[in-house]
């Protein structure tokens, strides 16, 4: 297998070309979008750029306790990025979600890549690293869903909730067919996707280790350990930040605080 | 003593909603809150139940303050029936059976015969055990949960405008099946005049 093909700087430039595309039909509908697009695509490519020259530096380096810092970076923009997306209060819900976060991340990370892929290191760059970013991205979508429905309904259906609390119900109890209905929302397009790779799309891991060289049956390999990391962990990190923040965000009656920012 | 309402202050935001409000309730009592609309009735039932919190003054039931360590078991001694009637459930039949799957509830599920017993009471056809709630009237749901709250058998009942949604006919006997329970103690907030007419104590915000 030849080596990969470099995308020269030049040729990468010109690759934004292929943006005017959506930008014309965001600006011809009258959208209002194209500032926020066009600001996007800036901050990905900013990001991704300092990232290469990161990435570089700290493969150079190959310190655990580096990589390890860097994952903590990571888990921390993770935690404070849903917390902002679901529109809740930062001071009562980062700790809660950057506590799932990191126990899961501890539990996926070490399951997969002490147990089943055997390193003699596992927080070695290459791997620790690259795995731990897209679990996650992989698993930020599916805990926005989650707690964003979780909170509003428990807003909008306050009513069915103390009807359980003064029914009998502990808190835990009350709690159970939110979390039930939370899950379900959250978890069914996660199952539909997961059910399509393959067939329809191709996953990024996978293309990227083939792009990369490695051969497709290695590839697969790492794309099915990947798809399984990230079921489990996605499901891990809400059900935790739900347990934790349930006990954050009700006050000692058991009544929801405010705790959305509008 | 079931209840006791001790000189409390409700307010939201610096507007002041219940003021100075003392009542006792003894066991098997039967208490209507009435005023006008605005007037705090359901705030105060709120209150009672632990749902909104009152500035000064204290409220003591079973003969323990509302506070934080005793919420949980005085929540334990009650059926609510708020006047929210939409609470989303597949079918009749598990809106009456969800409070007995809590553990503070267990033993207590009611046989085939007591929910007979207690729909009919209430004017409900059994048939409506196997429809979902958004197939029946307002009227109906309401009256489902009124004997959802009666099939629990708690020592006190509180309850929010309970026959708002009804016809006359039905409000009457509805009535008179509710405050018939001699053992059950009953809170309500209304505006029914047979209600309250049928009621041991009037309490006016």
């Amino acid at each position: 297998m030849g080596e990969v093909a470099d995308i020269g700087y030049w040729k990468l430039f010109a690759g934004y070309a292929l943006l005017i595309i959506p930008i014309w039909v965001l600006w011809y509908y009258k959208t209002g979008l194209v500032k926020d697009g066009i600001i996007s695509i800036a901050r990905m490519t900013v990001q991704l750029l300092l990232v290469g020259i990161y990435l570089e530096f700290i493969f150079d380096l190959e310190s655990n306790w580096i990589n390890f810092g860097w994952v903590f970076l990571m888990t921390i923009i993770a935690a404070y990025t849903v917390v902002k997306r679901s529109g809740l209060k930062l001071k009562i819900m980062f700790a809660p979600v950057f506590i799932a976060g990191v126990v899961s991340i501890a539990i996926t990370d070490a399951y997969f890549l002490g147990f089943v892929v055997k390193l003699d290191n596992m927080f070695e760059a290459r791997y620790f690293i690259p795995i731990t970013g897209m679990l996650l991205g992989n698993t930020l979508k599916t805990i926005i869903i989650a707690l964003t429905f979780y909170f509003k309904q428990l807003d909008t259906e306050s009513d069915l909730y103390k009807w359980y609390l003064a029914n009998g119900a502990t808190r835990a109890e009350a709690l159970t067919r939110f979390k039930r209905e939370a899950l379900k929302i959250a978890f069914n397009p996660v199952i539909a996707a997961t059910a399509i790779v393959g067939l329809i799309s191709l996953p990024g891991m996978m293309t990227g280790q083939i792009l990369g060289g490695s051969s497709p049956n290695v590839a697969i390999k790492y794309q099915i350990m990947l798809m399984i990391t990230v079921f489990s962990s996605s499901i891990i990190s809400v059900i935790l930040t739900l347990w934790i923040s349930d006990k954050y965000v009700f006050d000692g009656m058991d009544n929801l605080k405010k705790i959305f920012t509008k | 003593m079931i209840i006791q309402v001790k000189n409390i202050k409700i307010a939201y935001n610096s507007q002041v909603v219940i003021e100075s409000l003392s009542f006792d309730v003894n066991q098997g009592q039967k208490v209507a809150i009435t005023g006008e609309s605005g007037k705090g009735k359901s705030t105060l039932l709120h209150a009672i139940a632990g749902f909104t919190p009152f500035q000064s003054g204290d409220i003591l039931l079973f003969d323990k303050p509302l506070n934080e360590s005793n919420v949980g078991f005085i929540r334990q001694q009650l059926a609510w029936v708020p006047q929210e009637t939409a609470l989303h459930f597949d079918s009749i039949r598990e809106m009456i059976d969800a409070p007995f799957e809590f553990a503070a509830n267990a033993g207590l599920k009611p046989s085939e015969n007591r929910i007979k017993e207690v729909f009919e009471g209430l004017s409900l056809p059994p048939e409506l055990l196997d429809k979902t709630p958004s197939t029946i009237s307002g009227g109906q749901r309401q009256r489902v949960l009124l004997a959802s709250s009666l099939l629990l058998k708690k020592p006190l009942l509180i309850t929010d405008e309970p026959t708002s949604a009804l016809d006359e006919t039905n409000r009457k006997k509805i009535t008179d099946f509710i405050l018939s329970q001699k053992e059950l103690t009953v809170v309500a907030s209304t505006h029914d005049s047979y209600w309250m007419e049928k009621s041991d104590k009037i309490i006016t915000l």
